[in-house]
């Protein structure tokens, strides 16, 4: 399967640095996947969740509240302001994940809708999870 | 010659006080290594910003008539009122670091007041605040407990009334000065013009060669319109975190020379305590030889 290297940096530090197959972005104008050799581009991203498929198959969601990709050939960098990952070993650290990314979503004054569907797909990638 | 009570309470007072700044050092040690993680961690973010921002605005400046439409890239000639912020520390304690940075928002404001540029001096910190209220330096506003927690939030808060106001030509300019880390022992003064944003840095043959990005331009145009708040916002940020570095590094250099100034002090204190001692010793000696001597 094809990969390619995918970035993600906030102004506190780098959340994921490593191989990915595939990248689902919420970018302004709607969703969009990258998969690898996707052409170049250069957009604005706002709130809601990139969805990770990792080499292993495994997705893993990191909720951000606005963004900016830069898709080349090979390499997907993403400068995010505020991110807050979805992971962790066992469910009290989920839960923890959890709240964090829910808090990140709130703490930005946009339509409720928006919010509503980004709080149900946060949900799901938590049950995925447990 | 001093009296035997007397040293000795000087020798008490001052290795108290040397057990006081070995603890500011230790504790500043600490606080500087987490302080310095986080500023390593997000200079990454720093320069994949500039890259993205200088690869965007160069061809957009290369390839369009005119320029670049945002009021961020244009280059004032004259300008009439400018904003300067600076950060300084909460506390004192720390040599020169505060010093430092307020000499050269001084020297700044001398060099805008001789070309008849009107100034915004707006400070975070508390030292240099009180610094300017004490001279009585007319200041448009203060912060003063930012600078030793850097929170984005508030930071993003403070700056944009800058940035607001820049678009609104309401000013003209933007400055930040800070002293930032540059290593353990070495703090470096920056003087950053944040905006308007350097255009000169931007390459136009090396742009021209990765022209195969597909974004149409005016999306080009959103997209930096939206960048280039969050890189004003992010670097006042960067300055704040790069400035608690730097405090902690300078405290730390500052109390370990304390310590040793009083390691030496209290050296030459038991030697004046030891000959003292000896003087009493001996006067005493002769009082009981000579009352013996006088008996005969």
């Amino acid at each position: 399967m094809d990969k390619f290297k995918l970035e993600i940096l906030t102004p506190d530090g780098v959340i994921y640095d490593d191989n990915a197959v595939g990248v689902v972005l919420p970018g302004e104008e709607g969703e969009f996947g990258v998969l690898a050799g996707h052409a170049s581009l250069t957009t604005l991203l706002e709130a809601g969740v990139v969805d990770v498929e990792k080499e292993d198959k495994s997705v893993e969601s990191i909720v951000i509240n606005w963004g900016v990709a830069q898709v080349d050939e090979g390499k997907v960098v993403i400068l995010v302001e505020g991110a807050a990952p979805i992971r962790g070993e066992n469910e009290s650290e989920i839960a923890k994940a959890l709240d964090n990314a829910k808090k990140l979503i709130n703490d930005i004054a946009d339509s409720g809708n928006a919010i509503a569907s980004v709080s149900a797909k946060i949900e799901s990638a938590a049950q995925r999870l447990i | 010659m001093a009296n035997l009570k007397d040293i000795q309470r000087q020798i008490k007072s001052v290795s108290n006080t040397q057990k006081t700044t070995r603890a500011m050092k230790l504790v500043s040690t600490a606080k500087l290594r987490r302080a310095e993680e986080l500023a390593k961690r997000s200079r990454l973010y720093a320069q994949k910003m500039n890259q993205v921002i200088a690869e965007i605005a160069g061809r957009i400046e290369c390839s369009k008539v005119g320029g670049l439409e945002n009021r961020c890239f244009h280059q004032i000639e004259n300008p009439k009122i400018v904003d300067i912020v600076f950060v300084t520390a909460d506390k004192g304690l720390c040599g020169g670091f505060n010093i430092q940075t307020i000499k050269a928002v001084n020297k700044l404001l001398k060099e805008y007041k001789a070309k008849d540029v009107k100034v915004r001096l707006r400070g975070i910190g508390k030292k240099g605040v009180e610094f300017y209220k004490y001279n009585e330096v007319e200041m448009y506003n203060a912060v003063i407990d930012l600078s030793s927690k850097p929170d984005k939030t508030r930071s993003d808060e403070f700056i944009q009334t800058s940035i607001e106001d820049y678009l609104d030509e309401k000013i003209d300019g933007l400055h930040i000065v800070y002293n930032g880390y540059k290593n353990m022992i070495t703090q470096e003064l920056h003087v950053d013009k944040v905006l308007p944003v350097d255009t000169d840095s931007f390459d136009c043959t090396k742009v021209q060669s990765q022209s195969m990005l597909e974004i149409e331009a005016e999306d080009e145009e959103k997209v930096l319109d939206s960048l280039v708040k969050k890189y004003v916002s992010y670097n006042m940020y960067y300055s704040l975190i790069d400035s608690v570095a730097a405090e902690h590094s300078a405290r730390m250099q500052a109390m370990d020379t304390a310590t040793n100034n009083a390691k030496e002090m209290v050296k030459s204190l038991n030697v004046q305590f030891n000959k003292a001692r000896q003087a009493a010793i001996t006067t005493e000696l002769i009082e009981i030889i000579s009352g013996v001597e006088s008996m005969k």
